[in-house]
Parts: C-alpha cells; sequence; structure tokens
C-alpha cells in the first residue's frame, strides 16, 4: 500500500517537473522569439491604414451649384466618406440603441437630436435597422476657408425595419431629400444641420423584363474537375469548351452556372475572375446556348447593414454582362428559402426583394429569378421576378401533380425547374442504394412528364465529381457519396445510361 | 328525391351563410383620418387624430430629419389619437408617418416650419486675413437658427454690416438652402475690417478680417557706410525703400528681402534682411581689398530691386617683410591702413612655400596689431633654398630662393 502510494507520488512529482519544465520553456521560447522578431517599421508611422468597407452606398456627385471655392477630388472624397459614416453610424446607432461613434460624425448640438431619439427608442425598446442605398449629393456652397459645406442629398433612399420588443413591426423604404450643413471640426466633416425636405415611399414597381421566347433545355454546370470552384485558380477555357460543345450536341440549349460571392471580391469584383467569367459567357454564346447566372452563392448574410456592399457586387456582374448575346437571365440566390431558420424568413425574403430591384434597374432586358430549393417556396415574390424557377428532388411520381398545382398558383408567371436529379450511387454508405439503371428510369420518366406539360428544366448535372466542398452537403460520407453521383458522366469521363435521356425521354 | 332536394338546400344555405358571414366578419378595424392641417411650427404640439370605434391599440411609425420611431394610439372617445413626442416635433423638416396594421394604407405627411424669430446666428467666416486689391475675398456665412436650433425658413432677412477705415456697408441677404452667405471682396487698402450680421432683431457679435497687403512690386535699395575702404572690418549696410504692393499699401512686416552681391570677379555674396515697416535692412562687412560690387535685392518669386555699385577703395598698397632666426621666422608688418594706422586685427595673410618650382605648403594667419609672423619649421623645411610667396589683400610679394639654413 506505501509502495504504490510512494510510486503514485513520485510518478505525480515527476509529472508535475515535466509540466513545469514545459511551461516555463514555452514562455521563455516565446519570449525569445518575440525579442527577436523584428519591429515592422512601417508600423511606427502609422502609415498603413486599413480601410474596411462596410458601407457602400451609391454615391453620385452632382457638381453644378457650388457657388463657393473650388473643389477639389481630395477634399470630396473626404467629404463623402465622412458623410458616409455619419449615416452608417447613425445607422448602427438605431439598430442597437447606443451612442457610440456618434459624436464623431455630429456637431455638439446635432448629435442631440438623434441621442433624444434613440433615448426614448430605448425605452420603448424600439429598434430599427436601416441603411442607406443611394444618396446623390450636390454641393451648393463650399466655403472659402474649407471649413463648411452646404449640400443637398437627394433622393436618398433609405430602408428601415422596425422592431418593437424584437417583434417585427413593419418595414419600409422611403426616398427623401435632405438639406445638410457640414463643418470641418478636428479633421471629421461633422453634419451640423440636417434637414429633410421631402419624402415619398420608395417605388418599388418593375417593369417585366423581355419574354424568354425557347423552351428552356438546359443543365446545371460544374467543370468536372473544380466543382463549386469553377473560376478558381485551376479555370480552364478549353475544357469548359469542350463541355459546352457535348452540351449542345446532347440537344440542350441553357446551361446554369453560379458566381460565388466572396470568391468573386465580395464588394470590390476582381477583374481577373469578370474576365473568366466573361471567357465562359462567349464559349456559351459559340456553342449557341443561353446562361442562367446565379449571383450570391456561399452568401449568408442577408443583414440590413451588407446590403450596400451586396449592392456594389451586382452592380458591377450585371452592368458587365446585361448585353451578352449568352445571358438569359439572374438568378438572384441558389436555394435562398434553405436560409429562412437560420437568417429569419423576414430578412431573407426582403433581401432577396431588393437585390432583385437593383438588378432589374441596371438590365431592363434580361430575366430575374430566384433558385427555391422546393415548389412550396416557388410562390414567394412570385410578382417581383420574371421567372419562377424551383428545384425538385422529391418523388418523381409526385412531380405532375405539384406542378400542376404550383401552374394553378402562378398563372401569370414562366415556371422553369431549375434543378431535378438523382443520384446512381450505391455502395458502402447506401448498400441498397440507387444504381446507373434507377438514373437512366427516373430521367426518362421525368423527361416524358416535361414533354407531355412542356416544362422547361435545367437538370442537376453534368458530372459525377470527385471532391465535394464541405459547405455543400456537409461532412457526411453517405450524403457527399450521393452527392458524388448526380452526373450523366461518371467519374471515368464514360457516358451513363442516363445520358441517352438527358434531353428527352 | 325530395331528401336529396332538402340536402341540396340546406347545403346551398350553409354556403351562402358562410360567405355572408365572410363578408360581415370584423375586418381589421379601419381608421379615418381626420382632416388636420399638415403645417406646424416646430415645438408645438402635433396630434393626429382618426374616427374609428376601437379598443386596439395601434402603432405609427415617423420619421424626421433625424430618425424615426414608433409611437402607440391613444384613445378619446370614438377617437384615436397619436401624439407625435416632442423629440421629434421639435426638429424643422418633412415628418412623415405611417399607422401599422391597418387594412388600408394610412400614411402622409407633417411640414414642421422653423420658428420666426431667430435665437442664435450662427456665423462662419474665413478666410480671417486676405489679400488686398479686389480680388481675394472672404466668406461670410450666416445661419440663423430658432431657439430649437432649426435653420430659419428660406428667404429670412439677413443683413450684413461691414466696417473698414471710413466706410460703413450694410447689405441685405436672404437665406437659401438654410444659409445666408456673402462674398467679402477684399478693398485696395489694407487694414482690418469688422463685420457683424442682424436677423429680424438679433445682432451678432463682431467678427474681423485682416486685409493683408498683397504681394512686394520692384524697389530701390541703397547703401550706407562709415568709408569707402576695403578694410575688411567696417560694416556696410544695405536698406531697400518702403516696399509697396501693386496697391501702394505697405508690405507686411517678415518680409525677406535677399541682398545678392556680384564681386569683380563674379563670385556671389549673399546677405539678407526682413522687411519692417517696409523696409529690409541687411549688413555685411567690408572686403579687405580692392572691389567692384555690384547689389541686387529680391524678394524671392515676388520683386527685385535696382542694381546697386559700390566700389571699395585698396587701403594696403605695401608692407615689409623681415627675416630672422636663418630666415626661418618671417615677419609681416606693419600693415598699414589708409590713414597710415596700422590695419585692425584680423587681415589675412597668407605665405605659400615653393621648392623647385613646386608648391610645398600654405600657411594662413591674421593680423594682430599690424604684425604677422611665420615660423617655418626646420623638421619640416629642412635647409635649403625656397620660393616664398606672401601676399594679403591682394598685394603679393615674391622671395626668390630664399636660404634656410
Amino acid at each position: 500500500m506505501v509502495n504504490t502510494n510512494k510510486i503514485i507520488f513520485k510518478s505525480i512529482l515527476l509529472l508535475s517537473y515535466l509540466i513545469i519544465t514545459a511551461v516555463l520553456l514555452f514562455l521563455i521560447s516565446s519570449l525569445y522569439s518575440y525579442f527577436n522578431t523584428g519591429a515592422d517599421r512601417s508600423k511606427i508611422l502609422h502609415t498603413k491604414i486599413k480601410k474596411i468597407d462596410q458601407y457602400l452606398p451609391k454615391v453620385t456627385w452632382l457638381e453644378d451649384g457650388n457657388l463657393g471655392r473650388e473643389m477639389n477630388a481630395q477634399t470630396l472624397s473626404e467629404i463623402e466618406s465622412n458623410y458616409l459614416d455619419a449615416w452608417y453610424i447613425k445607422n448602427i446607432a438605431f439598430s442597437t440603441n447606443s451612442k457610440i461613434g456618434v459624436d464623431a460624425y455630429y456637431t455638439e448640438s446635432a448629435r442631440k437630436n438623434i441621442f433624444n431619439i434613440i433615448q426614448a427608442n430605448k425605452k420603448e425598446k424600439i429598434t430599427i435597422e436601416r441603411t442607406t442605398l443611394s444618396h446623390n449629393p450636390d454641393i451648393f456652397l463650399f466655403s472659402e476657408d474649407g471649413q463648411l459645406v452646404v449640400l443637398e442629398d437627394k433622393n436618398v433612399v433609405e430602408y428601415k425595419r422596425v422592431f418593437k420588443d424584437n417583434k417585427f413591426i413593419l418595414e419600409i423604404t422611403e426616398i427623401a431629400n435632405y438639406k445638410v450643413i457640414l463643418l470641418l471640426e478636428d479633421g471629421f466633416w461633422r453634419i451640423r444641420h440636417l434637414v429633410k425636405e421631402s419624402v415619398s415611399e420608395f417605388n418599388k414597381k418593375t417593369k417585366a423584363s423581355t419574354p424568354i421566347s425557347k423552351t428552356i433545355k438546359g443543365i446545371n454546370y460544374y467543370p468536372q474537375a473544380t466543382p463549386w470552384n469553377m473560376f478558381g485558380s485551376d479555370f480552364d477555357i478549353k475544357i469548359i469548351l469542350k463541355d459546352f460543345n457535348l452540351i449542345k450536341t446532347a440537344n440542350l440549349n441553357t446551361i446554369r452556372i453560379f458566381v460565388p460571392y466572396k470568391d468573386f471580391g465580395k464588394a470590390k469584383v476582381s477583374e481577373s475572375k469578370l474576365n473568366k467569367l466573361r471567357k465562359v459567357l462567349d464559349a456559351a454564346e459559340k456553342n449557341d446556348l443561353k446562361v442562367i447566372i446565379t449571383l450570391f452563392d456561399f452568401y449568408g448574410n442577408y443583414e440590413v447593414l451588407d446590403w450596400t456592399l451586396n449592392h456594389r457586387h451586382v452592380e458591377v456582374i450585371v452592368t458587365a454582362f446585361k448585353n451578352h448575346n449568352a445571358l438569359l437571365a439572374w438568378d438572384v440566390k441558389n436555394e435562398p428559402n434553405l436560409d429562412f431558420d437560420s437568417r429569419g424568413r423576414q430578412n431573407v425574403i426582403s433581401w432577396l426583394e431588393q437585390i432583385i430591384l437593383l438588378i432589374k434597374s441596371i438590365d431592363k432586358k434580361h430575366a430575374v429569378t430566384i433558385g427555391w430549393s422546393n415548389i412550396s417556396s416557388a410562390s414567394i415574390l412570385k410578382d417581383k421576378v420574371d421567372l419562377v424557377s424551383f428545384h425538385y428532388y422529391e418523388d418523381k411520381d409526385a412531380f405532375e401533380e405539384r406542378y400542376t398545382d404550383l401552374k394553378e398558383i402562378i398563372k401569370d408567371k414562366p415556371l422553369v425547374l431549375g434543378e431535378f436529379g438523382t443520384t446512381s450511387y450505391r455502395g458502402f454508405w447506401k448498400p441498397f442504394g440507387s444504381s446507373e439503371e434507377k438514373q437512366a428510369r427516373y430521367y426518362k420518366e421525368m423527361q416524358a412528364v416535361f414533354a407531355k406539360n412542356k416544362i422547361p428544366f435545367i437538370s442537376w448535372t453534368l458530372y459525377d465529381f470527385n471532391k465535394i466542398p464541405k459547405e455543400v452537403v456537409g461532412e457526411l460520407p453517405w450524403r457527399r457519396n450521393a452527392q458524388e453521383h448526380y452526373g450523366f458522366i461518371n467519374k471515368n469521363g464514360e457516358k451513363k445510361k442516363s445520358f441517352k435521356y438527358i434531353s428527352k425521354h | 328525391m325530395n331528401l336529396k332536394n332538402n340536402l341540396f338546400l340546406v347545403c346551398s344555405l350553409f354556403v351562402m351563410l358562410s360567405i355572408t358571414a365572410q363578408k360581415t366578419m370584423p375586418k381589421k378595424h379601419d381608421l379615418i383620418r381626420i382632416p388636420l392641417d399638415t403645417l406646424f411650427v416646430a415645438g408645438s404640439t402635433i396630434r393626429l387624430q382618426f374616427e374609428g370605434n376601437t379598443a386596439i391599440t395601434y402603432q405609427m411609425y415617423c420619421a424626421n430629419s433625424y430618425g424615426s420611431t414608433l409611437i402607440e394610439s391613444q384613445r378619446q372617445g370614438s377617437r384615436i389619437s397619436f401624439q407625435i413626442p416632442n423629440h421629434l416635433s421639435i426638429k424643422s423638416g418633412i415628418l412623415n408617418w405611417r399607422v401599422v396594421g391597418t387594412k388600408q394604407k394610412l400614411f402622409g405627411t407633417l411640414n414642421i416650419v422653423p420658428k420666426e424669430n431667430p435665437s442664435s446666428l450662427e456665423t462662419y467666416i474665413g478666410p480671417p486675413s486676405i489679400e488686398a486689391g479686389g480680388i481675394d475675398y472672404s466668406i461670410l456665412v450666416v445661419i440663423p437658427t430658432d431657439n430649437l436650433d432649426n435653420p430659419l425658413k428660406q428667404n429670412t432677412v439677413v443683413s450684413i454690416q461691414q466696417q473698414f477705415l471710413a466706410s460703413e456697408r450694410n447689405n441685405l441677404v436672404f437665406t437659401k438652402n438654410l444659409i445666408a452667405f456673402k462674398y467679402i471682396y477684399a478693398p485696395i487698402k489694407s487694414g482690418r475690417m469688422l463685420l457683424s450680421s442682424e436677423s429680424l432683431g438679433l445682432n451678432s457679435k463682431e467678427y474681423d478680417v485682416n486685409v493683408m497687403p498683397a504681394i512686394a512690386t520692384n524697389f530701390t535699395i541703397y547703401s550706407q557706410r562709415n568709408h569707402t575702404y576695403a578694410d575688411g572690418n567696417q560694416i556696410t549696410t544695405f536698406t531697400s525703400s518702403v516696399i509697396k504692393d501693386k496697391n501702394n499699401n505697405t508690405i507686411s512686416d517678415g518680409n525677406f528681402v535677399y541682398f545678392f552681391i556680384t564681386n569683380k570677379v563674379g563670385a556671389l555674396l549673399k546677405t539678407s534682411g526682413t522687411t519692417i515697416a517696409g523696409v529690409a535692412t541687411a549688413k555685411i562687412i567690408h572686403p579687405d581689398y580692392e572691389e567692384d560690387w555690384s547689389v541686387k535685392a529680391y524678394v524671392l518669386g515676388m520683386a527685385e530691386s535696382n542694381t546697386l555699385k559700390v566700389k571699395y577703395k585698396k587701403v594696403v598698397e605695401n608692407f615689409e617683410v623681415t627675416f630672422l632666426k636663418n630666415n626661418r621666422k618671417i615677419t609681416v608688418g606693419p600693415i598699414k591702413s589708409f590713414m597710415d594706422q596700422l590695419i585692425p586685427d584680423g587681415l589675412q595673410v597668407k605665405i605659400s612655400i615653393y621648392k623647385n618650382k613646386k608648391f610645398l605648403h600654405e600657411i594662413i594667419k591674421s593680423s594682430r596689431e599690424g604684425f604677422v609672423s611665420f615660423e617655418l619649421n626646420q623638421s619640416i623645411y629642412k635647409n635649403g633654398n625656397y620660393d616664398l610667396r606672401i601676399s594679403t589683400a591682394k598685394v603679393r610679394k615674391l622671395f626668390q630662393s630664399t636660404a634656410l639654413w
């Protein structure tokens, strides 16, 4: 007994000795490496100022009425940056009911007006999520000493969503004209006076796009080697051209592709990514294929304060391709209804609505749609889209009936089945799963329904894939394996039995 | 058959009843706006009233220039009303409202106007100093605000008073885009301008703008010296005329004036001074040998002077040299100035030592009490014959093949 105690005691002693030594060694080594790290000289001077894009409403300066000192670009950009920050800080102040930062952008007498409202809202538990989407400031007077600016900000589009006791009360989009006086204080352009001169509700009516003449027979496309990463470093237009040729010869006329939001540079869209997308569209045009571009892939924030960043992203891409011959339609987002639970249904729908408005304000020709993941969501925002698209991965025998039901609800808008398909996977993870024959039969029967009801379709997908990012299907092997085998062409590049039914039954 | 008919009747009755029930079902209680002014003065109590027999508490969204909020309805008999909170109604501008949860959209705007009279005149003037001459200007901005800090309405009259020297002026301007402003042009003369503003009986405090003279124009320079000898000791003072701007204002104190001197051989000397009451003064020591200087002054980049010629007469005509201690101690002097007085201390004397036409060394010393002596060290200058050249005040003497032993 004594012996075991002794052994335990000894081993604890030894272990603690080891631990203490390890800790000491770690501390000394980190100290050593700290003192051996050279200081970055640029840090001393604070020359590197990292500015994150956090608020980028569309700003268009009109400059025809300035009666004072001539404005230079440098000062104008400082005024713009401070003025927008003033709105941004106000947006944050109203959504959190906190005063932080307001004093930097409003003079002492002006900030009181905001504080009073915030204080009352806080007491009543009212919060307001808000953003402004566009500003059109016009300078009336820039004082000769460069310390004061009087401007009118016309057609400020303000979106607000009001909550009380955390319960959604209303959302409202207003368009207002403001007159503003800004003073240069402590190096900041601060708002001294702000007077709303007129306001009305923002007109959300849009015009319908040019109708799509052809019946869509399409396929969702990713190159076999780079699924969900089509525009990465392995981008190879030759492979894409070859695939498009194959798609064309299979008697299809449309492809649906995906533009990842983050990969394309968020608010600052990368030129090289745009070029890659342009090459894809050119390749499609060469093969007489039409393209549905799905935006905002791998995006899931939807927060009101993120909208202006989303807008800059959309603006660049839509402007770049709105006149491309290969373009068929804009799909705002793939399966946004899957984010209803995590991000809030209201958030997602409002977000979709204003993105549609933006796309339609830039591109008046092409159809806009949303790739709903199921039939039951398809009627959301049906009045806003030009084309109702939905995905169907459920029981194939129920499809025809559910489609007809949907057709009853949405009479005035064309429908398209944006994704459908089935796996041919049978293996360790699904021993009684599908097979190539089953997959072929699925497509044969689905195509028969399409032919009978003249249903435009876009199938999922051309290839079986080797690697699927975990963001798409998660880590579970039975899901991942099934997802890898949705293609018409297997991993060895051979056509599966289903290929026969890629466009006809 | 009968039963079937009855059943059909009962069924249809049921359907009809349910339809009418649907129609008469109490729908959302709608409100009817009781028409009222939409124009209010800031700070007044604003109550929006609606007709509607309802027990529901409605909410109204309303937003003014600075922010938005929700307000709840209050019941007063058959009417319900919303009172716009004070912190919204005190700010001028458009206030828009919308009742939440009514079947028809109930919304509108109110126009809240600032009070009639100002309680403060926010005045900004800049730049605080401008250049005389009628081109440069300052801008005076006045924002008349009421006691709730709202800029007064468009076309409020503001009078701007100006005093400069003998003139006093009064101009009326009207507010537009929240402000009243006026260009204050610089007069021809320099001086201090006083300004103030007044609006509807309220006076501002006094503001001033310094009207500074414009840049210098060309000027003349003079020299002043005790005597004209190049003794290397006296000081010549250069002064400028009173430097004026183009409008005959004396330029501001502290303008830097450079005097550039070109000597006989084309070398440049420089001295400088700043202006006080328009006059710049600069000094320079006399040369120690005969010189012809031409002097020209500049206010850099702005103005220049005439060219002034200054001559300095030779003072040292000749000097004696004595050799002592095996010719190794060479004494130069006495060196005499223009009145045969000993030259003031500090005249440079130079001896250059050559051997076999080859230059060895040069020794420079300053005179003291009219004399300079050089000692040629034996360990440096071995015994032998040397050529010695001695010069001071541009007078040279050559001693060839002087033996040192």
